[in-house]
């Protein structure tokens, strides 16, 4: 069974607000998640991102595969090099 | 000596490059949801439950595909396609652009609402809500 971390899009319409979420990625349309472990806002300038660094490790090393958009914040916020 | 400088001119050089690099790319699904937002309603159906699940819901091509019961490739090319389309629209009707500049104006205008009310940002704000009407 695989694990995604994925970006999921909150926010209005044209106000962009993303939160980090942990989801199977069979069921990816239900919407459900298994937790929430940070957050993505590019309103803001530079995009200000808040994730829980230590959840973030756990799904990691159990294996969950984040997206492309997803490893670039975790680069940025030095989870991932 | 010399070669040691030209060295450090370069590596400097790629670094900038490397973060110029970095912020487009990050840029790319949030760009994407933005023209989803302001053209995705001209997309036909089919296009745009690709695009939403693509670009809203962040799934991979694969898991596209696999919902869609189409090729990966097929994902791919409608995605590369769709994006082209609005960046087309976008390139013609700017509502992307002037959305963002009157919203960084208001902001301007709120946050100078929000000091003390002098003569000196009274008419600031008032050169910036002529921009703003210039803009509309």
């Amino acid at each position: 069974m695989a694990v995604k971390i994925r970006l999921r899009r909150m926010g209005k319409k044209k106000a962009p607000f993303y939160r980090i979420v942990v989801a199977d990625s069979r069921s990816p349309r239900d919407g459900r998640c298994i937790e929430e472990i940070g957050t993505y806002d590019p309103n803001q300038n530079p995009s200000a991102y808040q994730v829980d660094e230590e959840l973030a490790k756990k799904w990691l090393a159990n294996g969950a595969q984040p997206t492309e958009t997803v490893n670039r914040i975790f680069k940025n916020a030095g989870i991932v090099k | 000596m010399i070669f040691r400088s030209v060295k450090k001119k370069y590596l400097t050089l790629l670094f900038v490059f490397c973060i110029v690099v970095k912020v487009i790319v990050m840029e790319e699904k949030i760009r994407q949801g933005y023209l989803y937002d302001f053209y995705g309603e001209l997309l036909n159906d089919h296009q745009r439950s690709i695009f939403e699940a693509y670009v809203l819901e962040d799934l991979s091509l694969a898991e596209v595909a696999e919902a869609q019961g189409i090729s990966r490739q097929g994902v791919h090319d409608l995605i590369r396609r769709c994006t082209k389309t609005l960046e087309d629209y976008e390139s013609r009707l700017h509502l992307i652009d002037k959305f963002m500049h009157i919203r960084d104006k208001v902001d301007e205008i709120r946050t100078l609402t929000q000091q003390d009310v002098t003569d000196a940002s009274m008419s600031k704000i008032e050169s910036i809500a002529s921009e703003i009407l210039e803009e509309l």
